[in-house]
């Protein structure tokens, strides 16, 4: 649940930045002949809403819509007494609540010049939702669209790498304190909520067992993971497969590729699978997404995980930038 | 690695079947899925006692035999088999949900109600069609949302460990109010301190400022000032079950405006419990609450312009029921809420308060031992 520090900070992101964004869409869309783009999220999967806009899905579900030309619309469903925060802190000042998306949508079609709805993402659209949205564009061509924002998320810019090494920065020095010896589990987590949400972060996923320690950030519209085991007896043997897992990142490389480069260092006779997650992917853990070769300049979560046999789980990972001259850890280890 | 279920544990899982099972066989369905994105899992929790994560997780219950469940995350997998509620349980690929679709196709079934049909992702939806081109699918939202209306004892028993974590969390953040303080440190801090307690998760927006404020968000960078009010709802998950606490608190001695608005909300909040019994309808203890400001000459601050709900259910979701005119659901003994009748008005702008209770067969009981007043903060002030 979002609950951390939402703020629009053109020191980080340059106005020219955000309007580059819209633009790279409304190029695609006018090359693919779509009029007006919607793009749904709700409070669990919103980066590509935030990517665009910086809005804020707190709570609840909402749609941008990107027409070919001009600037994106909101419409949510959350009430109209937060549209004062959502304009301080995005980039869309034409904000529409209510307690449907179809009337919304009705409307502000009513207000463009009839053509083609595209919708983005669209097999991961609620079902009953993209049928209201067709049943509100009479007249309307509703065509199907794939992941066009997440394509353009799936290699940052400069300023979001930057964004990415200091969370990833804030993140070991969290997590370095949090690994220390004589806290229990709660404590662990209690530290990883209190020092990264202290740093400003966005949201926090943070576990500990007695194996494993394990935080998921998102900072900014980034996100960052950091895992590693905690018992002795894996932090050698799981160190060296991580090890390699980091080295065989490279521009083009797949989860396939990395778990061959693992393989040879994983201890005989366990349970393992490796992981590769696109950090654009990081909301939804990559699980709408098959194994895809890494792009050039992609920041990607990889790590290992380790079955046990009585069903815990211990696990490495870290957040690297597949540069042009091999993985860099973000973290700086 | 199991869990080994208590008598309680297997106890509550039997009435959990046997109530859903009644309902489906009074609605005709042969099988109910309890579908969840990332953000509405509180069905498969229901029928699970797992804290999933993934993006999909489904639970087929059919009216006879034992239940399956499946998820996008392999972690979910052993999660819901450490539990104990469900043995059966399978990875799922998406979007072609393959384990889920087959495991269904062997049931056979005509009708199966989906809760959260209208949240299913197209892709799944085309899955499910495809594979099952006979069957009909029905929405069983509401018919999840009416079984776990009423706690039992073993719910409500997690719901008094939720309430004495929400104290805490209160407590921390009044501890911490200080000039200079940003709100997103504040709310870094409870967080800190509810998972130091146990909690699985939290919900919480806050507001700061004065009476300009008009609701509440995620925090920003606003720095504390002396004199503010600095609002909250605290919502932590303990085992499951969410329950909220909402208060005000003042940064160094309140204002005779803002003492005047607590009175306000705190005579809303007392209307709004008085009525509280079995057979209440959430319209009626919205009503109660709207009517003192009717009353002192704020009524329009109870509308949609300025103020969402009057309360809301507690359980498994953070927000079941909501407390509104014109919601007449009624409310039989052991439902949780809250009562809360946060809103703007212009005496000290937005005023949050509010305290959960659970319907007792004479009427209430507050669920949390917070005081019910308006806050001040002993932080250093200039």
């Amino acid at each position: 649940v979002i609950r951390g520090l939402v703020v629009l900070d053109p020191a980080e992101i340059t106005d020219d930045e955000w309007a580059g964004r819209v633009s790279r869409l409304q190029e695609r869309m006018a090359a693919d002949g779509i009029t007006i783009a919607f793009v749904y999220g709700d409070v669990y999967r919103s980066t590509d809403i935030g990517y665009l806009s910086n809005l804020c899905i707190y709570w609840n579900e909402g749609i941008l819509a990107v027409p070919a030309q001009g600037r994106p619309t909101f419409l949510t469903k959350l009430s109209p007494r937060v549209h004062t925060w959502m304009r301080a802190t995005s980039k869309v000042d034409d904000l529409r609540s209510g307690k449907a998306f179809g009337p919304l949508v009705a409307e502000f079609l009513t207000e463009q010049e009839t053509g083609v709805v595209g919708l983005v993402d669209h097999p991961l659209w609620p079902v009953d939702l993209a049928a209201e949205i067709t049943d509100a564009a009479p007249g309307w061509e509703i065509r199907s669209l794939g992941g066009l924002v997440r394509e353009q998320r799936l290699v940052p810019s400069v300023a979001e790498v930057a964004l990415a090494r200091a969370g990833a920065s804030a993140m070991r020095r969290a997590f370095d304190a949090a690994t220390a010896p004589g806290l229990d589990d709660r404590e662990r987590v209690a530290l990883l909520e209190r020092e990264l949400r202290g740093h400003g972060f966005t949201d926090v996923l943070a576990t500990a067992t007695s194996e494993t320690v394990e935080a998921t950030g998102q900072y900014r519209h980034g996100w960052l993971h950091l895992a590693e085991p905690l018992d002795p007896g894996w932090t050698g043997p799981l160190g060296a497969v991580l090890r390699a897992i980091v080295g065989a990142v490279v521009p083009g490389a797949t989860r396939q590729d990395l778990a061959a480069a693992a393989a040879p260092k994983v201890p005989a006779g366990v349970d393992w699978h490796v992981t590769c997650v696109n950090q654009a992917d990081m909301a939804t853990g990559g699980e709408y997404v098959p194994d895809e070769p890494i792009p050039a300049g992609a920041v990607v979560v990889v790590g290992v995980e380790v079955l046990l046999g009585d069903g815990h789980r211990v696990a490495a990972a870290r957040t690297v930038l597949a540069g042009p001259d091999g993985a860099e850890t973000l973290e700086g280890q | 690695m199991t869990t080994m279920l208590t008598t309680a544990d297997l106890g509550e899982r039997a009435l959990r079947h046997t109530r859903l099972r009644k309902a489906m066989a009074e609605q005709g369905l042969d099988v109910i899925v309890a579908f969840a994105p990332g953000w509405r899992r509180e069905n498969v929790r229901y029928l699970t006692d797992a804290a999933v994560t993934g993006s999909v997780a489904l639970v087929v219950l059919p009216m006879d035999g034992e239940p399956a469940a499946f998820s996008t995350r392999r972690t979910d997998l052993a999660a819901i088999t450490a539990k104990g509620w469900v043995s059966d349980v399978a990875h799922l690929d998406f979007p072609g949900v393959t384990a889920f679709t087959e495991r269904l196709a062997e049931l056979r079934p005509s009708r199966v109600g989906i809760a959260h049909r209208e949240l299913l992702p197209v892709a799944i939806d085309a899955a499910l069609r495809k594979a099952l081109p006979g069957t009909e699918f029905v929405s069983a939202t509401s018919l999840l949302d009416n079984a776990r209306l009423v706690k039992s004892d073993w719910e409500l028993a997690r719901m008094r460990r939720s309430a004495t974590v929400c104290a805490a969390g209160w407590r921390k953040f009044v501890e911490v109010l200080e000039p200079g303080l940003p709100e997103y440190r504040i709310v870094a801090a409870v967080e800190g301190e509810l998972k130091r307690l146990g909690a699985e998760n939290n919900f919480m927006l806050i507001a700061s400022g004065g009476d300009e404020v008009r609701g509440m968000t995620p925090p920003g960078r606003r720095l504390l000032e002396p004199g503010d009010m600095v609002r909250t709802e605290l919502t932590p998950q303990m085992d499951g079950y969410w329950l909220q606490i909402c208060r005000s608190a003042v940064v160094g001695k309140a204002s005779d405006a803002q003492k005047r608005s607590f009175d306000l909300f705190n005579e809303s909040v007392d209307a709004g419990l008085s009525v509280v019994k079995p057979g209440v309808t959430a319209h009626e203890v919205a009503v109660a609450q709207n009517d003192v400001f009717r009353r002192h000459g704020y009524g329009e601050y109870c509308t949609s312009q300025y103020t969402r709900v009057r309360g809301h259910g507690h359980g498994l979701h953070l927000d079941e029921t909501p407390i509104i005119e014109g919601n007449h659901t009624v409310l039989p003994e052991n439902a949780v809420f809250i009562v809360h009748p946060n809103t703007y008005t212009p005496i000290a702008g937005y005023h949050v308060l509010g305290d959960p209770v659970r319907v007792t067969a004479s009427g209430h009981e507050v669920l949390i031992d917070t005081e019910r007043k308006l806050f001040e903060s002993e932080g250093a002030v200039a």
